[in-house]
This record gives structure tokens, C-alpha cells and sequence, in this order.
């Protein structure tokens, strides 16, 4: 199970858009603009990609096509790496296009060598005159590096024709280029000879590629051994927002969402009991046709609603005034020295509203289900027998009804588990409690991935933990169970 | 002869009448959909029948099919030409001769400009009249529920609002069941030992859907891709990969029967029923709630991914159903009669022991409907899976939420909300009651 989780968190964190570099190292120096990449901002992304262990391939093995190139995973751009594997899809011969790749790469480095004052100087007509302003020399150049770059992301003949023809008609205009020409023709003679030696039949012929253990997976699973741990220790990347590590963030809050998970399913347990056994136990009364139309309301009402409606009625200027809107603290008021005492006294008003809703939400389907669960055994032989014997009333219940109608309630608790983690969610943005919850909300908004992933596989990992809880408190409960 | 004239279905009919709350639920039911239905009729910002300079037009029913339609109206005593473009015309600035108006003669996206800024029901509203000045609003054209920040009329949301959580409901409950009663119903009928074939056959299946796949998407994984991004034939396209993979799937399995020699003849059984189960614990086990989040985070919003996604993922519980029915139903005497009489796996299946199955299963997807629609309302209320313009209940009441004043933003699709919940769990429970006496509670 728990491997399927992160597997899937994986393939999720994978395929979020946007390259995860590229956001790293934005949010680390928002200057560094899109087209001047000096050596020092690319350096820093290269060390990025190693540290994020981008520079690995994806999984253990992959599945494709001979075509395919075994190596694509060392390719930094990811519009180059989408454009290379599309180009040894479209004419089969890896070696052919990559050689095409790289002259044309060359072509772009080229354009460095070009030196706009020198050429404004150098090249005069026979008056004297420079025959180029500055300005047309910097336009044709940027527009022919534009060009190449856009070719560098393109795979469509039609396109890559075009740019050809325009290129070489650019280059034959204006003999500045004289030292790119070469390198250009080169590159379009690669370009021919990978189109005519096209070997499409190597795109039918599945292979399977083995990586071995240093892959992506690998590495975000159980780190690297040096400064990375591995989610299995832990460590979830970093934020894209602030680029900070995750797990900081995350720890602080797992605790808050835990205790409101636990406290509310517990109080929710403790009311739903006695109700369902009471209503069970005078079936058909008053009180039981009055409580089950309650539940079934309760049980029907979204729990977002509950939360507006209460925020209306107890949080609102208008109405009542009881408790405060958002948050777990008043932070003009509270101070961290406080004793628990007064930290839990503080904070009392802010847990009451969100508890309610939080407990409603499993409340109402555990009482119906603890209700039809003791009908049931109510109709049971050991029951007629227990009454038989003369047995009071209060001992037929407490002894024999009740533990036999918790198996039921048990069974779900496995299920009430996931319900209420994800309903935290809603509640926690809802009332603005910083929790796990509201966290993903608020990472949704950012598109801040690494933290959605992170946030998602500690849900399901606590949800495994409801599991194992429910399995013990079955083998507790009915001694016919055990897992020797 | 005298035939016996006992129907199931009759039966069934009569015993869902005999609940009431269910039977006023389903009464209900039909009402929200037939207003679903003929949502852009009931609440509309252009008129249903208009005369304007002498030519009668139906604007409300033109806009249906082209939503920028045109049309030029010539005034006789003047001879000049107007070109009116429906969808972006004030119909009641215009001396319209006579006119009939939706119910509610506003759109749901369209804001009023003079009713912004949250106006009660109850309040003062404005409206410009023919002498363009700001006078209070007739009876007629008031905003009876109210509207919101940028003066959008409630009702209106909340009917356009009906066709998509019915809609939510209808298309993720079919995605579910389809993929729920298909595995259900291999799982219980075969379970782990009665889906017998020779080893060739079951290796190469196995081998005929990997290569399916990798020569219907792996290798024409461009194709498909660049047929979507240039628009027209992007599912054909991946219509013409899932035949691929089918004829690659059923192709193999031919082959395999010519080479049925030796140990590769012996028959063995596939744990399909094992598959099946740890599937759907596996899917269980998973804060579903928190999966759909994480994927409409990660793609582009949209209300069918929502839906899809949903389908996708609450399959689990029609599946165990079925599954434990047809355990039940493959060892009885009908379904053994079938058998024996020579009826392929296929036919028993489907012809026998499914119309037999479908009770709990129609229960299941009665409150999985409930749960869908709970689902896409709680995402549209954290703003997360549909896109920002369109007008659901649980956007509507996000907007309550951001302003305490406006209580009609809450009330209204909070209700709406609960109402359409209700009935289908009603529903569900009246389906189970009528459809299976033994789960009676």
C-alpha cells in the first residue's frame, strides 16, 4: 500500500507542469531574466538539477521503443529533451538526430562570438559609412538566435522548413555572419542527411532500458545518503514559494490536523454510542424517530455548509459573538512563554466551532450506523437467552449488546479515518486553522507542487495508520480475531 | 395457459411507492431535472419572444445553438439598419412592441451593473429605465434571491447551477459504474479458480496488452497529441489507438491458439478476484478527497475532469457489490443450468446473473450520486476544481462565505446543496428497502 502511494504521489510529482529548476531558481533571484542565462545562473541551475536529482533517469527501467534514446535524461532543458525525443520518434536514427542536435546548438553558441561594435565599426561602404546601425545589427541578431532557439523546441517539418529558409536567406543578406554560415550549413546538411536516412522501423520495436538503483525515484524515495534523505526520512524538496525545505514546514503543522482528526473522531465515538443504543434500544419510541430524522438531516448536510452557517450564527457582528473567526490564536494576545494552561485556555474559543463541524461530519454517519448495528443484535438468540436468565436490563445492554454492536462501528473507523482527514480541508480553510489542510489549499493556489505531493503522502500515510488502528481495536474487541 | 403475472420490477415498484419520503424525493428529483433541462428558458437575460420594429424574433431559443448570432432589423419609418448581436444586447433598453420574458429574465454570468456590491432580496433595487434614470426596480424585474459582488442574479445562478451537479451526479456515477459492475462481476463470477485458460493464451494476453499499448499509445503518442493540438481529429485518433490495441490484444490471442502444444496447453487459472480486491483496498485506502485535489491541481481546470476524476476514482464501492452478488448468484441453479447447457462465460454472465446483480448496484450508485455531488460542491466551494467563471452551488456559496452581509449567498445554494443530497440518499435508501428486502433494516 504504502508503496503504491508513492508511487502515485510520484507520477503526480512528475507530471506537474513547469520545470521544477526553472521555479527553484526564480524564487531564489527574481532578476535573473529569461534571455541573459550567464554562466553563473546556469551553473546554479546545474547544481539545482543534482541536488533535486534531476540529472537521473525517472524509474528503475524504462519501457520504449529502439528509437528511443537510453541517455535523454541528461538532457537540462525540457523543451530540448520533448523536441529530441519527438525527432528520434519522427526518423528513428538516434545517432542522426542527435549530431543534427548538437550542430545546431553550435549555431547558437556561435552568436556569442559576434560582436556588435566591431561589426558597427568594421563593416563600412566605400564612402566610409558604417552600412549597419547598431540597432539593425542587434535586431537581425537577436531575431536569427530567436529562431534558432525556437528550433531547438520544434519538431514539425513545416516549421523547421520555414525557419531553414529564412535563416539562410538572413545570413546571405548580412555577411556578419560569416563566421556562423558555416556552422549553419553544417547544421542543415545534418538535418538533411537525418531525413534521409530515416529509420522509422526502430519506433515499432519495443525495448525495455534498465537504469539500475540511480534513478529520480530511487533518490526522492531514500535520498542520496549525503544531504538529501529520501521521503522515506522525511525530507519532501523544497518549497517553490520560498525555497525552503518542506519537512520544516510541514512538521509544525502535521500535529494541529492530527490532534483535531483524533480528538473529533474520539468525541464523535463518544456521542454516537450511547445515541445509537439508546435510540436502538427504544426503537420506534419519541425519541428515536426524532433522532433518526435529525441524523439523516445532519447526515445529508455538507459539512461546508455547517461550517458557514455556524461562522454566521457564533463568529458574526450581527448575530452572536461567541467565538472568533479564524485561527488557533490571537496573536497580539498570545504568548509563547505561557504556561499549557494558559496556551489550551486561549485557545479554547478558536478549537470549539471548527470541533463541531469537524465531529458532525463523522457524528452523524456513526450513529446510524451504531443504531442498526444494535437493532441487530438485539434480535439475536444470546440476548433472548440473557434476558431468560433473568439478567437486568442495564447488564443485558452494557455486557452483551454492546460489545458485539462495536463491530460495525470499528469496521468503519478505517473508513472515517480518510473522511475526516480529507474534511479537513474544507474545515481548515474554512476557519483558517493552519493545518495540514489548509496548507495544501493555500499550496494549490500557489502551484507550490513539491508541497501538494508532500502534503498527499502524509494523508495517506496517516490513513494507513487508521487502518492499523482499526485492525488492533478489532482483535481487542472480538477475542475470535487475532493475528497470530 | 394461465401464466403466473408476478413482476420483479412491479413489485419493486410498488414497495419504492409505499415510502414515501422516497417516492416525494423522486417527485423532486424530476422536478431538478426538468428544470436542469430547461434551464435557459427559465432564467435568461434575453427574452423568449420578442417583436422589435415589426419582426418577431426568439432570442432565448436562438442563442441555444449559436450563442453569437445576429440579426438586422430595419425600422420601417426611418429605413435604418440595426444590427443586433443577441447575446451582448440590452433586451430592455429596446422599445420592444410586445415581449416575453424568461421567469427569471436574468443570466447567471452576466452582471447587473446597477445591483453589484451583494443586494438583498429583501433591499432596495435598481434598475435604468426608458429615460435613462436610476429608478427602484419593478416586481418583475427584481433579483427575488439577491445577487453577488459583481451584481449577478442568485436564482439565476443556482438554475443554471442544477445542470451541473445533476450533471456531476449522472456522468461520474456512469463512468463508475461501468468500470465497478465490469470488474465486480469478473471477479465474483470467475473469482480465483473459474477463469480458466491454456498458458499460451494467458501469456500472450498479457503480452498483447503491453504491446497493445505500445503501439497504440507509445508509438502514436505524437500522432495523437499533435491531432489534439491542431483541434478536429484528436479522438479519432484515439479512437483508432484503442481499436489498435484491441486488434493487437485479440490478435494474439488467435495466435495462440495455433500453438497449443505441449506444457504451453495446460490450463491455468487466473487470480482475477485477487487482482480485483487488493484494487479496490488499494483505492480505499487512499484519502479519495485529497487525490481529486492533488489531480485538478496539477491539470487544467475543468468541470469534466471533475467529473471524470470522481468516476475514476468511486468505482470501489459498486464493484464490492457486485462482486459479492455475483459470488452468490454463480452458484445457483440458473446460473449453473446456463453453464451446462454450453452458454459461453459472456452470455451467463450478462443474460443471467446480471439482471439479478443490478439491485444493490443501483442502490450503490443512488448514494454515490450523493457523493459526487458532495464532492464537485466542496471543490467548487475552495475554488480548486472548476474554472473561475462558471456558476456552481458551491462557488455561490464561497462568495457567502467571503461576505458576512450577503446571508441569501449562503442560505440559498447551501440548501440547494443539501436538498439535492438528501433526495438522492432518500432515494438510495427507498431503491434499497423496495429492491432488497433482506438488506432491511
Amino acid at each position: 500500500m504504502l508503496i503504491a502511494i508513492s508511487l502515485l504521489a510520484f507520477v503526480i510529482n512528475i507530471n506537474a507542469p513547469g520545470d521544477p529548476v526553472e521555479k527553484l531558481s526564480n524564487s531564489a533571484d527574481k532578476e535573473g531574466a529569461a534571455n541573459e542565462q550567464s554562466n553563473a545562473t546556469k551553473k546554479v541551475k546545474q547544481e539545482l538539477r543534482k541536488k533535486l536529482g534531476l540529472d537521473l533517469p525517472v524509474f528503475y527501467f524504462s519501457f520504449g521503443s529502439k528509437s528511443d534514446c537510453d541517455t535523454l535524461y541528461r538532457v537540462e532543458d525540457k523543451a530540448h529533451a520533448a523536441t529530441l525525443s519527438e525527432l528520434s520518434h519522427q526518423y528513428g536514427n538516434w545517432d542522426n538526430v542527435s549530431n543534427y542536435f548538437h550542430q545546431l546548438a553550435e549555431v547558437q553558441l556561435a552568436h556569442s562570438s559576434l560582436n556588435m561594435d566591431e561589426i558597427h565599426i568594421n563593416l563600412k561602404d566605400e564612402n566610409g559609412k558604417p552600412l549597419y546601425s547598431k540597432n539593425e545589427i542587434n535586431d537581425v541578431i537577436t531575431q536569427s538566435s530567436f529562431d534558432i532557439s525556437a528550433m531547438m523546441e520544434t519538431a514539425s517539418p513545416a516549421v523547421l522548413n520555414a525557419k531553414w529558409e529564412s535563416l539562410n536567406k538572413l545570413y546571405t543578406t548580412y555577411p556578419f555572419f560569416g563566421e556562423i554560415k558555416p556552422v549553419f550549413t553544417n547544421a542543415k546538411e545534418k538535418y538533411q542527411f537525418m531525413l534521409e536516412n530515416e529509420e522509422r522501423w526502430k519506433t515499432y520495436i519495443p525495448t525495455i532500458i534498465w537504469y539500475g538503483l540511480g534513478n529520480q525515484y530511487h533518490f526522492w524515495l531514500f535520498g542520496n545518503g549525503k544531504d538529501r534523505h529520501g521521503v522515506i526520512r522525511g525530507d519532501f524538496g523544497f518549497s517553490y514559494i520560498d525555497s525552503q525545505p518542506i519537512s520544516e514546514k510541514i512538521w509544525s503543522r502535521v500535529w494541529i490536523s492530527f490532534t483535531f482528526t483524533i480528538i473529533s473522531v474520539l468525541l464523535a465515538y463518544l456521542i454516537s454510542i450511547p445515541l445509537g443504543i439508546y435510540s436502538a434500544y427504544r426503537k420506534d419510541s419519541t425519541f428515536d424517530r426524532i433522532s433518526s430524522i435529525i441524523v439523516f438531516i445532519l447526515y445529508s448536510m455538507p459539512s461546508f455548509f455547517i461550517g458557514v452557517l455556524l461562522l454566521y450564527t457564533f463568529a458574526n457582528p450581527d448575530m452572536l459573538r461567541w467565538f472568533p473567526v479564524s485561527g488557533i490564536q490571537d496573536a497580539t494576545l498570545f504568548d509563547p512563554e505561557w504556561s499549557n494552561w494558559d496556551k489550551l485556555k486561549h485557545r479554547a474559543p478558536f478549537f470549539i466551532l471548527p470541533l463541531v463541524t469537524y465531529v458532525y461530519s463523522s457524528f452523524a454517519f456513526l450513529s446510524r450506523i451504531m443504531r442498526v448495528g444494535v437493532i441487530d443484535v438485539f434480535g439475536q438468540d444470546y440476548i433472548r437467552t440473557a434476558r431468560a436468565k433473568g439478567l437486568g436490563e442495564g447488564t443485558v445492554v452494557m455486557k452483551h449488546a454492546l460489545r458485539n454492536s462495536l463491530l460495525p462501528i470499528i469496521t468503519v473507523f478505517a473508513n472515517i479515518f480518510p473522511l475526516a482527514v480529507g474534511g479537513s480541508i474544507i474545515i481548515e480553510t474554512i476557519f483558517t486553522i493552519p493545518g495540514l489542510g489548509f496548507e495544501i489549499y493555500n499550496s494549490i493556489l500557489n502551484s507550490d507542487y513539491p508541497m501538494i505531493i508532500a502534503v498527499f503522502t502524509i494523508i495517506g500515510f496517516l490513513t494507513m495508520i487508521g487502518y492499523l488502528i482499526s485492525d488492533i481495536l478489532y482483535a481487542v474487541v472480538d477475542p475470535r480475531i487475532s493475528y497470530k | 395457459m394461465e401464466q403466473n403475472n408476478f413482476s420483479f420490477k412491479k413489485y419493486a415498484w410498488n414497495q419504492f411507492k409505499k415510502n414515501k419520503p422516497a417516492l416525494y424525493s423522486l417527485y423532486i428529483l424530476i422536478t431538478l431535472i426538468l428544470i436542469a433541462v430547461f434551464a435557459p428558458f427559465i432564467a435568461n437575460d434575453q427574452p423568449l419572444y420578442a417583436k422589435y420594429k415589426g419582426e418577431s424574433v426568439y432570442p432565448a431559443f436562438a442563442t441555444l445553438t449559436d450563442p453569437t448570432v445576429r440579426k438586422s432589423f430595419t425600422d420601417l419609418e426611418t429605413g435604418k439598419t440595426e444590427e443586433l448581436q443577441y447575446d451582448i444586447t440590452d433586451w430592455r433598453q429596446l422599445d420592444l412592441e410586445s415581449v416575453v420574458w424568461a421567469p427569471i429574465p436574468y443570466s447567471p454570468d452576466k452582471g447587473d451593473r446597477y445591483n453589484r456590491e451583494y443586494v438583498s432580496p429583501f433591499g432596495e433595487q435598481r434598475i435604468k429605465n426608458f429615460n435613462n434614470e436610476i429608478v427602484e426596480a419593478p416586481r418583475r424585474l427584481r433579483h427575488f434571491m439577491g445577487t453577488d459582488n459583481i451584481g449577478r442574479d442568485l436564482a439565476s445562478g443556482l438554475i443554471h447551477g442544477t445542470r451541473i451537479s445533476l450533471l456531476v451526479g449522472v456522468i461520474a456515477m456512469g463512468i463508475a459504474s461501468i468500470i465497478g459492475v465490469f470488474l465486480g462481476a469478473i471477479a465474483g463470477f470467475f473469482g480465483d479458480r473459474n477463469l480458466r485458460m491454456p498458458r499460451i493464451k494467458y501469456y500472450l494476453t498479457i503480452l498483447g496488452v503491453f504491446l497493445g499499448l505500445f503501439y497504440g499509445f507509445g508509438v502514436r503518442k505524437y500522432t495523437i497529441s499533435n491531432a489534439f493540438e491542431n483541434g478536429s481529429s484528436g479522438s479519432w485518433e484515439l479512437l483508432l489507438s484503442l481499436l489498435l490495441i484491441t486488434v493487437i490484444i485479440v490478435g494474439l490471442r488467435f495466435i495462440s491458439r495455433f500453438l497449443m502444444i505441449g506444457k504451453l496447453k495446460d490450463e491455468i487459472s487466473v487470480p482475477i478476484d485477487t487482482f480485483v480486491s487488493r484494487g479496490i483496498e488499494l483505492l480505499n485506502s487512499i484519502p479519495r478527497l485529497i487525490l481529486i485535489i492533488t489531480i485538478s491541481a496539477i491539470f487544467t481546470r475543468s468541470i469534466w475532469l471533475i467529473m471524470t476524476i470522481i468516476g475514476l476514482t468511486s468505482w470501489t464501492g459498486i464493484a464490492r457489490f457486485t462482486r459479492a452478488e455475483f459470488l452468490r448468484l454463480r452458484e445457483l441453479e440458473f446460473v449453473q443450468a446456463a453453464k451446462s447447457l454450453g452458454y459461453s462465460n459472456f452470455r451467463a454472465i450478462v443474460k443471467h446473473a446480471l439482471p439479478n446483480a443490478l439491485a444493490p448496484v443501483f442502490v450503490s450508485i443512488a448514494f454515490g450520486i450523493a457523493s459526487a455531488i458532495l464532492i464537485e460542491s466542496s471543490l467548487s466551494f475552495l475554488g480548486i476544481g472548476v474554472p473561475d467563471d462558471m456558476v456552481t452551488w458551491g462557488s455561490l456559496l464561497n462568495l457567502g462565505r467571503q461576505e458576512f452581509e450577503a446571508w441569501w449567498l449562503v442560505m440559498f445554494p447551501g440548501f440547494a446543496i443539501f436538498i439535492t443530497i438528501t433526495i438522492y440518499n432518500l432515494i438510495g435508501e427507498g431503491l434499497r428497502d423496495a429492491l432488497d428486502p433482506r438488506l432491511k433494516s
